[in-house]
């Protein structure tokens, strides 16, 4: 486990090298390098690295205010870091707008959804692929969505404000698949759902992953991402304070005491 | 009781019109929040241009409108660029104000830039008014209200079934989500812009046509507001049906209350419905308050 944060889980020099996202430059989808994001005086992501292996879940855990979804908003371009790289498939995405972001199909689902409440569900998902640029009409997209979700079929007529707060996550998840992601960034999937609807969603993750998809998962609910994840970081003050296989960090004393509850 | 119709009919022909100045507010209003203040001075450029491209140039009305709509989409583009692009992270009101400056541009510039070019736009239309059962139609007013309905059917179907459309509403909705699903806002806001240059030069060309040319044409644009307010700014169908009560309120209030009053009446009834409609729905007949679930 490594405790001393601000590693990169592959780097030369430390030991558990095996517990470690691959090394092979080719595997790695995501590479964030020693990023600092500050909003005015305050620094909410001082130097973080983490690694994303292509088609694989990495969970991204920590208490509220630890700089998790500021790591994403700054992945997708929503906020610029004024330190450190975001190399994803080599090219450093930094300084470009959101748009551009978004057509390298590095697709963010923020926290609270960020529907279109006004507009029908079936705007919503055509919106999705808005940024697939001659992918015709989306109509297999939205075939294969609507295959994984019936309930968006049946409600596609519908304002998308007026679905219920788990049918608007499985929107926000399905709107995000209409751009095919690459990448994934999940913020808070589960927020504010009952527990049996997160276990619905968490049951997207796989079958996204087995279609190729990396996904980069941000949840305050620690024992369901550690356990669909491969890897995972912990998060605390903006700094990476653990990282590892999931598997080990849901095993770790610190872990389990900090962040699943145990005693 | 045939006074009457005339009135509706009258009213109804003059909304089709405003609905054609209003959809130009709406346009901004919905894409970027902004209150454009100076839709009469766009208009007046718009005509202008027109009229210029018939007595300057020397083109016929369909090259002239064509020479209208390339001049004020470079107007509308120059404006974006210059102007909004920079102001994009500063509030509102600076948007708002920025709008009003422009007018007063519009207006002393169009003064020095047209000097010695008649404004008028002449129609190519007879002037006896048809008779339609029993009822006098001015022949210019039908058509005016004709072509401003295709317009705004044309700018309909561009907006629920056109890709373009469909990102403008989204940005209507919600500009981080735009953003978040890919969509270019400066991008969609020019062309957002842009529209307002073609809707200017098309209104501003059937008013001329209706009331003759000038530069009273900007007073146009304050009608606007009642028309907006009543219909709900982001409103699309609010603000067309907003237009017809508008236009028929002040033919009915210019038929039978002006001659009460010695006159004027009509002009100032439209903005008592803007005051009542503000007391009792702040957000318009067709406006929706904003309902947000938890």
């Amino acid at each position: 486990m490594d405790v001393r944060g601000r590693r990169r889980p592959g780097q030369a020099g430390e030991q558990q090298g095996e517990d470690c996202p691959p090394k092979s430059p080719l595997a790695a989808l995501l590479e964030v390098d020693d990023l600092h994001v500050s909003y005015g005086r305050i620094r909410a992501v001082q130097g973080v690295s983490l690694t994303v292996p292509d088609a694989a879940v990495v969970a991204l855990i920590g208490a509220n205010g630890a700089g998790k979804s500021t790591l994403l908003r700054a992945i997708s371009g929503i906020v610029r870091p004024h330190r450190g790289a975001v190399r994803y498939l080599g090219e450093d995405l930094v300084g470009l707008p959101v748009h551009r972001i978004v057509r390298r199909r590095v697709i963010h689902v923020p926290e609270g959804r960020g529907m279109l409440a006004r507009m029908t569900v079936l705007e919503n998902l055509r919106l999705g692929g808005f940024a697939l640029k001659g992918a015709g009409d989306g109509e297999p997209d939205l075939e294969r969505v609507f295959a994984l979700f019936p309930v968006l079929r049946e409600r596609r007529g519908q304002l998308a404000g007026s679905l219920s707060g788990g049918e608007q996550q499985i929107l926000a998840i399905a709107r995000a698949m209409m751009a095919r992601p690459r990448l994934l960034m999940l913020d808070e999937p589960s927020l504010g759902l009952a527990p049996l609807l997160v276990r619905d969603i968490f049951q997207i993750i796989p079958r996204l992953t087995a279609e190729g998809t990396a996904v980069l998962l941000v949840e305050q609910n620690a024992r369901m991402a550690l356990q669909c994840a491969a890897y995972a970081y912990v998060l605390q003050t903006g700094r990476v304070v653990l990282s590892g296989r999931a598997a080990d960090l849901l095993a770790a004393p610190e872990v389990q005491h900090a962040y699943l509850g145990a005693g | 009781m045939e006074f009457l119709a005339f009135l509706v009919v009258d009213g109804v022909l003059a909304g089709a019109i405003y609905a054609l100045v209003a959809l130009a507010f709406v346009v901004v209003y919905k894409a970027s929040r902004m209150i454009n203040f100076a839709v009469g001075d766009w208009m007046m450029l718009g005509s202008r241009m027109v009229a210029s491209g018939i007595h300057g140039v020397g083109l016929g009305l369909g090259g002239a409108l064509a020479f209208g709509c390339v001049g004020m989409v470079a107007v509308a583009m120059a404006f974006d660029r210059v102007v909004l692009r920079r102001l994009f992270s500063r509030s509102l009101l600076t948007l708002i104000m920025v709008t009003i400056g422009l007018g007063i541009f519009m207006r002393g510039s169009a003064a020095l830039v047209f000097a010695g070019l008649p404004g008028g736009i002449a129609r190519p239309l007879p002037l006896d008014p048809l008779v339609i059962v029993g009822v006098p139609v001015a022949v210019e007013k039908l058509v005016a209200a004709a072509i401003a309905g295709a317009c705004i059917g044309a700018l309909s179907w561009f907006f629920h079934g056109s890709r373009t459309g469909l990102a403008l509403r989204a940005i209507a909705s919600d500009q981080q989500v735009a953003m978040a699903v890919g969509i270019d806002l400066h991008r969609h806001f020019a062309i957002a812009w842009g529209l307002v240059g073609v809707l200017s030069v098309l209104s501003g060309t059937l008013w001329s046509f209706v009331a003759g040319g000038g530069f009273g044409i900007e007073l146009l644009g304050l009608k606007v507001f009642p028309i907006v307010i009543v219909g709900g700014l982001d409103s699309f169908p609010g603000s067309i049906i907003g237009a017809f009560i508008v236009g028929i309120l002040e033919s009915l209030t210019a038929g039978y209350v002006d001659p009460l009053v010695g006159g004027g009446f009509s002009h100032v009834a439209s903005y008592l419905v803007l005051m009542a409609a503000l007391f009792v729905r702040p957000y318009g007949l067709f406006g929706r308050p904003d309902i947000v679930r938890v």
